[in-house]
């Protein structure tokens, strides 16, 4: 558990395009020319050679694709760029405009053992701040782990416990917008009353009662 | 023209209460989020000047996420009132505060009413009232709405509403200013229409000016690149830190010695152990006041009593004094026959439902005012899951019992179109109205304890199947239950009163007319012979299938003009010993599964469209025979 030493440039390049071209095959844009570009335009106007000769990517008609060896570097890279802007964004309270600088630099020096650690404290966050999803690590598939997480679930927390919300993971808009409504603004305390029928949840002076998905989308710091 | 002023706030503080006293109009008022779906106008009068006055749904701001809140936000922006008039739960200030800020950027004068004074003191929160104002900028007044304390004193200070000098730090507030200043002097909204615009609000883009447009939003969509979710949260973060600092600035919390009973009842009923032992022995009261007290013991004496031995008498002399002839002999028919106005429209309307009716909705009222249904809501939102539902669908489900055309209007306060439409259908198929369900239970109880639980079975059997395969089939989401549970407190008798009466009035002018045109297009049936002939259609199904005298197809019939009326008319064939024990439990079971009344049907139609009407119409008249059919076949081999 240690930072990698400092990568070569051309390392990080390498990774950083990488990065872009898993995010954006992922979204379902595996068009060449076009994403050829884009990391042209981002990263540097040779990468793309260089990615075909280090057999990180190939061409197949006009389609890009990954092999096993970039599908590995560039998942990974994604996974700690996300977990680095949750850390930074809930743990350390970081202007959220300020985060993404930060995590395009952390991101290259984490080994994946750290990234693990980072996950697990953060009790596996599924989403980013920005709501895009954090690939999974081993970590998240065998959960013994010797660090306790500081930020669970909702539905993690024992009655009658004194938390304050971290963050709320959903891509649905409405949830989102009610429960922040509601009160339920990160940073708030929160102290859960009962767990059945239904979750009740006290937020300053009123008490919420939700479902069991609901409590598992709500992420609070013990 | 009048000046006018909108009541906005979030939900459940108590705007409707404090509308409705300050107009003298009705607004629906109870103790559950969301029941003002529709905006109330009404008009004050100030000092010698007039005012117009709008009450909205509550919201919880104004960032248009529901149809809701786009409502309040559209009326804003459309109407653009003079004054706002913003109520808060004192209790809450923070949420309210949320909704103040983003109401302060759209530059209109306004009040801050804060109520529930009462509640906020039990919980031991004080709120410093003149520091308020002055971070705000408002005036500020508090009340407590349910007593009627401090209402007053709102009309005082709505003359002297001011522009709040509340300025947000935003992070953004470059980005803002930039669109701002190009939307600038062609309209006074332009900061509350840039943030809406970088917040990715698709709604608001026709708020702006047409030649303005193409640049505004290139200039948009360049700024914001695809992250308007990150933007909105930036601005919601911004508001909270302001929030955060007001409110450490102007609350104190003391510290309380011990719960009240009411809080202690109030989180029983949430229990799962207790809060069912409640929910039955709620059940069982309801059961005792309006099945047995009311349906058997009150209904009965006005029959006896008030119709039989005084007023039917009167009237059946006074048309006696008419003579005889053939046009007399037809007046007397429709006014005294056996399908008469007087004999039959006006005792059913007032001998029968009327009774029910006004205990129902005290009963109601009651549950309401007291903040217990939400609590119930969540006692049934695992069951209610069962068949696609969350427990937000406890108020139209209950008011149901009460009356389900009212009760498909309040369907509206679900989110989904799956989730409305589930209800609509489980309202005309299973849930009887209490008109229905008094003369039902009474119809029952006088065969045996016994039937009443197979009915009750049988009611509640076709109501999961029917929910379980609609779940299946209607196409669209579900949603997860988030509901905020209000304190439990002492339901005010003023207001349940004031509810109840204005139910009731709703419940004379919308179904009491269609009562007795009902009657009235029976008899005429009668008169062309079209009963008989219907009869004679249905007999095979009605005697055959079902196995029940001929006599009760024209009380089907009825049915499907006011389903009380149906059962009335099973009630009287019961009590004139036409049909034995098996009988009355199968006619039960079908004129509860039957069709819902005329006036539910058409509000199904609005609601649904005649398409999904017909649909539901033909499949409920189906299912309701073919279980009937079956369960007298179940009967008769035991």
């Amino acid at each position: 558990m240690a930072l990698n030493e400092h990568k070569s440039k051309t390392n990080r390049d390498i990774e950083e395009a990488l990065g872009v071209i898993w995010t954006s095959i992922q979204r379902g844009n595996d068009d060449f020319e076009e994403v050829s570009k884009t990391v042209k335009q981002g990263v540097d106007e040779n990468i793309i050679d260089e990615l075909l000769n280090g057999k990180y990517i190939v061409k197949e008609g006009n389609k890009i694709k990954l092999t096993d060896a970039g599908e590995d570097l560039g998942k990974q890279l994604t996974r700690r760029h996300r977990l680095t802007e949750r850390l930074l964004a809930d743990v350390l309270d970081f202007n959220r405009q300020d985060i993404e600088k930060i995590a395009c630099d952390l991101e290259h020096n984490l080994s994946t053992d750290l990234a693990d650690s980072i996950c697990t404290l953060l009790g596996h966050p599924k989403q980013c701040p920005h709501g895009n999803p954090i690939p999974e690590g081993n970590c998240c598939k065998n959960s013994s782990s010797k660090i306790e997480s500081i930020v669970v679930p909702l539905s993690k927390v024992d009655i009658a416990e004194d938390v304050t919300l971290s963050y709320i993971v959903t891509t649905n808009h409405d949830y989102m917008h009610k429960l922040l409504s509601l009160g339920m603004v990160p940073g708030t305390k929160l102290k859960l009353h009962q767990k059945f029928p239904t979750y009740i949840v006290k937020v300053n002076e009123t008490q919420i009662a939700l479902d069991g998905e609901v409590a598992n989308l709500i992420y609070v710091r013990k | 023209m009048s000046k006018l002023i909108a009541f906005v706030g979030n939900p459940n503080v108590g705007k409707s209460v404090i509308f409705n006293k300050l107009t003298g109009q009705y607004a629906v008022v109870s103790n559950y989020a969301g029941t003002t779906v529709d905006v109330t106008r009404g008009t004050i009068t100030i000092g010698s000047e007039q005012y117009q006055v709008v009450d909205t749904p509550g919201t919880y701001s104004l960032m248009p996420l529901s149809e809701d809140e786009q409502v309040t936000r559209d009326l804003i922006i459309k109407e653009k009132p003079n004054i706002i008039v913003q109520v808060c739960d004192m209790k809450n200030i923070e949420r309210s505060l949320h909704l103040f800020c983003e109401l302060a950027l759209f530059k209109i004068p306004m009040v801050l009413v804060l109520n529930m004074r009462d509640e906020a003191l039990q919980s031991g929160i004080r709120i410093n009232i003149k520091k308020l104002t002055e971070i705000l900028g408002v005036p500020i007044t508090c009340c407590t709405a349910t007593t009627g304390d401090g209402v007053n004193e709102i009309l005082k200070v709505i003359p002297q509403a001011t522009i709040s000098n509340l300025t947000v730090e935003y992070k953004n507030s470059k980005d803002i200013l930039t669109i701002e200043n190009v939307l600038k002097d062609k309209s006074s909204i332009s900061k509350a229409l840039a943030v809406y615009l970088l917040s990715g609000d698709k709604d608001i883009k026709q708020y702006v000016p047409q030649k303005l447009q193409e640049k505004v939003f290139k200039l948009v969509s360049d700024t914001v690149k695809d992250e308007y979710k990150m933007f909105a949260a930036q601005i919601f973060h911004d508001n909270n830190e302001t929030i955060l600092n007001i409110v450490s600035d102007v609350k104190k919390i003391k510290h309380r010695k011990h719960k009240g009973f009411m809080e202690k009842l109030g989180n029983i009923c949430l229990q799962p152990f207790w809060g069912t032992i409640i929910m039955l022995f709620i059940i069982f009261i309801m059961y005792e006041f309006i099945g047995v007290f009311v349906a058997g013991f009150v209904v009965d004496w006005i029959q006896t009593k008030v119709f039989e031995e005084l007023i039917n008498p009167f009237i059946a002399n006074c048309f006696d004094y008419l003579g005889t002839g053939g046009f007399v002999n037809f007046i007397k028919d429709l006014f005294v026959g056996q399908y008469g106005i007087f004999t039959m429209a006006i005792p059913y309307a007032f001998a029968i439902i009327f009774p029910i009716v006004i205990a129902f909705f005290s009963f109601f009222g009651i549950l309401e005012d007291s903040g217990y249904l939400p609590r119930l809501s969540v006692i049934l939102n695992r069951l209610f899951s069962l068949v696609g539902l969350n427990g937000k669908a406890v108020l139209p489900m209950v008011l149901g019992l009460g009356c389900g055309t009212m009760a498909v209007l309040s369907s509206r306060i679900l989110e989904t179109k799956k989730e409305r439409m589930i209800v609509v259908i489980l309202l005309s198929l299973s849930i009887p109205c209490s008109a229905q369900l008094g003369i039902i239970l009474a119809m029952l109880s006088s065969v045996s304890y016994k039937a009443t639980i197979v009915w009750l079975l049988c009611i509640l059997f076709s109501l999961f199947l029917v929910g379980k395969i609609l779940d299946f089939y209607v196409k669209g989401e579900s949603t997860n239950f988030i509901i905020e549970i209000p304190k439990m407190r002492i339901p005010s008798i003023i207001n349940i009163l004031s509810k109840v009466k204005m139910r009731l009035v709703w419940y004379m002018k919308e179904v009491v007319p269609l009562f007795i045109l009902a009657t009235v297009g029976l008899f005429f049936m009668d008169k062309i012979h079209l009963l008989t002939t219907l009869e004679k259609w249905f007999s095979p199904i009605v005697v055959k299938f079902l196995g029940l005298p001929i006599e009760t197809t024209s009380t089907f019939i009825m049915g499907f003009l006011r389903r009380d009326y149906g059962a009335s008319g099973i009630y009287t064939l019961a009590q004139d010993g036409l049909l034995n024990g098996g009988q009355i439990l199968v006619s039960a079971v079908v004129i509860t599964l039957f069709v819902p009344c005329l006036a539910q049907s058409l509000m199904v139609i609005k609601e649904h469209g005649i398409k999904i009407a017909s649909l539901v119409f033909v499949a409920i008249t189906t299912y309701a025979v073919l279980f009937g059919g079956l369960l007298r076949f179940l009967l008769s081999g035991f």
